[in-house]
């Protein structure tokens, strides 16, 4: 496990942590496990336990367990009934992914250095050493996967695709603040052509697409100076005209792609977390701002949707998306059952982000927004200027707990014969040779991917609270 | 508006049309027809009584999951809470892998891994060679342990129990009366009130006396099995899979609750606590009137907040084939039972139940709230 | 002002656009199809187009033509199967011997080459099945919600099925009858012996039902132990949570078959047969032409058996009489439902005939196929199907 790291109400000061001496075996055993009578005799039980479960543990990973359902089956678990003939768009995307990353990495650590050295302050780059041991479990993870292969290819792909990442990284840090914007452009464009490679023009790229372009002409159109009450409109008029223009062109495009129906296996509850989150924020900020909306109507719709879904459980939610969904639609082009159950784990994560929006405007101090409404700001422009863009700095870490939350719900899919990665291990003991072979074995190996991946993204989150200060006020 | 109302209208149409299509009902008439399957561990229900018996069954057996895993779930996320503050590196070093072991996987998965790991494969007999352990100097079990099924004891009604109730009712309504009373001296005359001391005192002296006097109302009812050894006829039985579901979901929320615990006793500032060693007060004391009530009134909604979703939670206990009511709706809805409005009165009993403890919580909040101006 | 304008427009694009895809990504996910894949079905004679047109002309009430649009609009699915280039087949992914998983994917077994069996006579290709996993309970809402063209999941004919469920079984592949097992070593021999027993049972399925029925009819107590699948409910009995498990006989007869050859216990399958179960593919109600479709796609598969025809020799045989040459679409014979002429060439030749299907997957298992009720009925089986004229 981790070494003593450093108490939670003591938060940690980062590079500088070396300051008393280290004190010998005996000295800190005796201050901090026999310090006295009563935590002697608890240390001597809990140690034995310890030891007896650490042998049995050990005895069945490495001796008694039987691995080969696991083994045999290890695409069939990463990414189910996915085309094998189309892998190489999972390839191309991670590749894409790995490099978006590394681009915006690069660019936080180095935008925070001009900060530093802007404020005078010496400031230490996150080294990559560092990274290994905060994201330990997820490079456990991705040994057990390759060691379990035995072949070269898989590793040589993951060790490629993790040097592109850092590669990026380091071409952004070297690059100078002009170019370094157009980079931050190159990360969106990266993941875009990620995504847009693997689901083709399938899924909801188009959306992604439209995204980017929006922002593009936003940030092009900054500088532009007419007559300040025609502006807006005239920016939106573009923005606009650009969106369709985009559609229009992926209209047209046909480049085949693997849309997300056909995507199972791990490979589905990571993308089912993922969609539902980015499209639950703008239904949960929608539900929020209503919830404080003059207009009892739209109030009381809020309040009601968002009671509702939070008072059911996700599973009879599902159950809903699954069996009468269907019926609330036309029959002629139903919509595939992974659709259904992204926009029913949509609305449900949406009631949750409108109550942690919620939060995060009360949060607010009131005397910010009267200051806003002093000087003559409208009633949308205090929302979108003054008070979300300060309620939102205070849930991003509440909205990486709830991804945490989605992403282990995404399991739930199972009940609904969704092949994600737990109906996949079922359905890996419907095979002759596996009946009734490694069943606690395959839900231990199911078990660890989640918890790696889990664990790794709430340690991120507390870092990042402490780093944005949520939690010091 | 008008796009809702819209939206709206388009979606009832398509579900009009669909149903007419296909033929299947409208109504809610399905609830009086006969349920036609027999519910696990439920050898009294007979399959001829209609379905909303069938689901009051469901109910209670979610209810049975959520309150021992409430009970369970508090108990250990507030050792294993206050463990993680231990001076002792190890307790605190345990403490945290449990947390941070349990919040990170998925309910589902532990819920699986509990019944097939600790339960199904794991090493205790099967129920028909289950281990009896007996009381000491006596022919009755105390615990009847096997893979499928494990009998505890229980109490079964003898004589009188109504009377019994009726009694400990009023010892509830006077205990309430000691407690104002107690309240208003101590305004009055500022003398300490000790009201908790003396309305749980006067409550439990009735009941014992109620209970004495009438002659044991309750008896206790020692597990024992049939003579095929294959059902549990006294005692109380639990299955597998209620064990599994309650203890997964007791553990995994027990995580939760001990961060929130934690969190609420370091909230409190160091300087609280040192001033009330300042004034003298003993460590109990400061506990109990400084440092737990303000950690207290911060760890209460959350925490009601988790005991909410460990109650929606038990619905997973349709993995593991615990008769739930989730379990159950769904049983039903795949022996040819509308599914749009079993799940339409399946939503209802949850929405109800998180509906009444929300408002519950709404109110303890406003209190609190004032008190704090 | 510049700054908060920029930023005002991008809340309200965002928002805008993100609502847009809330509320479009269904469209969206199925509008930009495939084009059509020519199929590899060689000179489809202009299919024939099928009779909506002329029913929908004849009846005059308004209710009639009621009917008759509704009959329209469902009775596109052969239209829209084709228009798509797939069948998309309900399944269950964990059921050994009818359909289940290999490590790359694929999906095997008895059900599983069914569904290739209908997209072979649809579409000419037996590879073009999108196969959908279903849960138990769930099967016949996808059925209803027409997420599926057919379910092929091991699926008992029943006449509730027929009607409330609104579901079609166009033919029963596979006579079957729900079994009780049991460890060899307990000695049961009889339901009787099972009383106050636990019995690992699949939840929504007519094994439950049956189950329930035939224990109340002889006043046998007992408790269910239900999990939401088959596959499950063999685990748990595989555990011991269970002293009996109940299910179809050939899947029992499979998993004993399984059991017994990984060196497991003993089991022992008790001699009662307590229901019926025949098990067969289903369609959705209201739409005769897609019935017929896959009604006469898998009796081809029996008419090949009678013909002794298989997948080795089928693309070589001659019509010597003219059964045989209708049935291998010789002269451009089209009996007007709805399937190219050499639609039975296609299935046999590229998925086999019954006996090849059977053989490959259930015989290996231990469920030998002559001498059984599910053999040919000039054997003395079931399977017998009408002529094709």
């Amino acid at each position: 496990m981790t070494t003593a790291g450093p108490s939670p109400d003591r938060p940690a000061t980062g590079a500088g942590r070396a300051a008393p001496p280290r004190p010998t075996a005996a000295a800190w055993a005796r201050e901090n496990l026999f310090n006295n009578r009563h935590n002697s005799v608890l240390t001597v039980l809990l140690g034995a336990g310890l030891v007896v479960l650490v042998i049995y543990g050990a005895r069945f990973l490495f001796v008694t367990g039987q691995w080969e359902p696991v083994r045999t089956n290890l695409t069939l678990l990463m990414m189910g009934t996915f085309p094998r003939e189309e892998q190489w768009r999972i390839v191309v995307q991670v590749y894409l992914l790995c490099a978006s990353v590394g681009l915006l990495w690069g660019g936080l650590t180095a935008s925070s250095r001009d900060r530093a050295r802007d404020a005078g302050v010496p400031f230490s780059r996150a080294r990559l050493r560092d990274g290994v041991r905060r994201w330990w479990p997820v490079f456990v993870l991705l040994a057990v996967l390759l060691g379990m292969t035995r072949t070269w290819l898989p590793l040589a792909f993951v060790a490629s695709a993790l040097a592109l990442g850092v590669a990026a990284r380091r071409v952004m840090e070297a690059l100078p603040e002009a170019g370094r914007r157009a980079a931050w452009f190159g990360a969106g464009v990266c993941a875009l052509a990620g995504w847009q490679v693997l689901s083709g023009t399938g899924g909801i790229a188009w959306w992604w697409g439209s995204a980017l372009v929006a922002a593009a002409v936003v940030r092009l159109t900054r500088n532009v100076r007419t007559d300040a009450r025609w502006q807006p409109l005239a920016r939106l008029t573009l923005v606009a005209g650009a969106v369709a223009v985009v559609w229009a062109v992926y209209a047209q495009l046909d480049f085949g792609g693997v849309g997300w129906d056909d995507w199972s296996g791990f490979q589905l509850n990571l993308v089912a977390a993922a969609a539902s989150i980015v499209l639950a924020f703008p239904v949960g900020l929608l539900a929020a701002v209503g919830r404080r909306s003059q207009l009892p109507a739209v109030r009381w719709l809020s309040v009601g949707y968002i009671e509702v879904i939070r008072g059911v459980p996700l599973i009879t939610l599902l159950f809903m998306g699954d069996l009468f969904l269907g019926f609330f639609l036309p029959t002629e082009d139903p919509l595939s059952k992974v659709t259904r159950a992204i926009a029913v784990m949509t609305l449900f994560t949406g009631a949750y982000l409108a109550e942690i929006v919620r939060g995060g405007l009360q949060a607010v101090p009131r005397g910010q927004v009267e200051a806003a409404q002093a000087i003559g700001l409208s009633a949308p422009r205090v929302l979108s200027l003054i008070v979300l863009p300060q309620a939102l700095r205070a849930v991003i870490p509440a909205l990486v707990g709830q991804f945490i939350n989605l992403f282990k719900d995404s399991t739930l899919l199972s009940i609904i014969a969704l092949t994600e990665i737990l109906r996949i291990r079922e359905s890996i003991h419907g095979q002759r040779e596996f009946l009734i072979v490694g069943i606690a074995e395959t839900l231990v190996f199911v078990a660890f991917a989640f918890w790696a991946l889990a664990f790794t993204m709430s340690r991120e989150s507390q870092r990042l609270e402490r780093r944005l200060g949520v939690g010091e006020r | 508006m008008a796009g809702v109302c819209l939206a709206g209208w388009w979606l009832y149409g398509n579900l009009v049309d669909n149903l007419t299509r296909t033929r299947i009902p409208t109504d809610f008439n399905f609830l009086t027809q006969p349920t036609g399957f027999a519910i696990p561990e439920n050898f009294g229900f007979d399959p001829d009584l209609p379905i909303w018996r069938m689901v009051l069954i469901g109910v209670q057996n979610t209810f049975l999951a959520g309150l021992v895993g409430v009970l369970l779930a508090s108990i250990v996320g507030l050792v294993v809470g206050i463990a993680r503050l231990s001076s002792n590196w190890l307790v605190a070093k345990l403490a945290q892998v449990f947390v941070e072991g349990f919040r990170n996987t998925p309910p589902l998965v532990v819920i699986v891994f509990f019944s097939f790991a600790v339960f199904s494969f794991g090493p205790l007999p099967v129920f028909p060679e289950a281990l009896d352990l007996k009381l000491p100097g006596s022919d009755s079990n105390w615990l009847v342990l096997s893979k499928s099924r494990i009998g505890i004891p229980s109490l079964s009604a003898e004589r009188h129990e109504g009377l019994f109730w009726l009694l400990v009712v009023c010892g509830v309504v006077a205990a309430a009366g000691v407690w104002v009373w107690r309240s208003r001296r101590h305004v009055r005359t500022g003398e300490p009130h000790h009201r908790v001391l003396w309305s749980l005192g006067l409550l439990v002296v009735v009941a014992l006396v109620a209970f004495v006097a009438l002659g044991g109302p309750y008896d206790w009812s020692w597990p024992a099995r049939s003579e095929n050894g294959r059902r549990l006829i006294s005692g109380f039985g639990t299955s597998a899979a209620y064990l599994s579901l309650t203890l997964a979901l007791a553990l995994y929320t027990a995580s939760h609750i001990a961060e929130v615990v934690r969190a609420s006793i370091l909230a409190v500032p160091k300087g609280q606590s040192e001033a009330a060693g300042a004034l003298a007060l003993s460590p109990f004391q400061r506990y109990r009137h400084v440092i737990l009530p303000q950690g207290l009134r911060i760890a209460v909604p959350p925490t009601i907040n988790q005991y909410l979703n460990l109650v929606k939670n038990t619905s997973l206990g349709t993995v593991v084939g615990y008769a739930d009511v989730t379990n159950l709706t769904r049983t039903s809805i795949g022996n040819a039972n509308p599914a749009p409005q079993s799940i339409a009165v399946l939503m209802g009993v949850y929405l109800v139940f998180s509906l009444v403890i929300s408002l519950l919580l709404n109110i303890y909040n406003r209190t609190v709230q004032l008190q704090e101006r | 002002m510049t700054k908060r304008g920029t930023i005002l427009i991008a809340v309200v694009a965002a928002i805008a656009l993100l609502a847009a895809a809330c509320g479009d990504d269904g469209d969206d996910t199925t509008a930009p199809q495939p084009p059509p894949p020519a199929t590899e079905a060689p000179a489809e004679p202009a299919a024939p187009e099928p009779p909506p047109a002329t029913e929908a002309a004849a009846p005059e009430t308004t209710e009639a033509a009621e009917e008759a649009v509704e009959l329209s609009q469902a009775g596109g699915r052969l239209a829209e199967v084709q228009a798509r280039g797939s069948v998309r087949c309900g399944v269950r992914d964990a059921l050994p011997g009818f359909n289940f998983l290999t490590p790359d994917g694929d999906h095997e077994g008895f059900d599983s080459d069914f569904c290739r069996v209908i997209a072979a006579a649809v579409l000419g290709d037996a590879g073009a099945v999108d196969f959908v996993d279903l849960a138990t309970a769930d099967r016949f809402t996808a059925l209803q919600s027409g997420e599926i063209d057919v379910l092929v999941r091991n699926t008992t004919f029943t006449a509730s099925r027929d009607g409330k469920e609104a579901a079609n079984f166009v033919y029963t592949t596979l006579y079957d009858g729900q079994g009780v097992v049991v460890p060899a070593a307990t000695g049961i021999t009889d339901l009787e012996g099972l009383a106050d027993a636990n019995i690992c049972v699949a939840q929504g399925t007519t094994t439950e039902l049956n189950l329930t029925d035939v224990m109340r009819s002889r006043n046998i107590p007992f408790n269910p132990v239900t999990f939401g699948e088959s596959s499950e409910a063999r685990v748990g009995y595989t555990a011991g949570q269970c002293e009996a498990f109940t299910s179809d006989k050939s899947s029992l007869a499979v998993f004993k078959y399984e059991i017994e050859n990984g060196g497991g216990d003993e089991q022992f399958i008790l001699p009662e047969t307590i229901s019926k179960e025949p098990l067969g593919p289903a369609v959705l109600d209201g739409d005769t032409e897609w019935a017929q479709v896959v009604q006469w796609a898998v009796m081809a598969t029996i008419q090949a058996w009678e013909f002794g025809l298989d997948s080795g020799n089928i693309t070589s045989a001659t019509g010597d009489n003219p059964a045989l040459a209708r049935f291998l679409g010789e002269e451009g014979f089209d009996p007007g439902i709805g399937l190219p002429s050499d639609f039975a060439v296609q299935v046999v030749s590229q998925v086999g005939n019954y006996e090849e299907i059977y053989e490959r997957h259930l015989e290996p298992l231990g469920l030998p196929l002559h001498g059984s009720v599910n053999d040919l009925w000039t054997h003395g089986g079931l399977m017998y199907v009408p002529p094709y004229r």
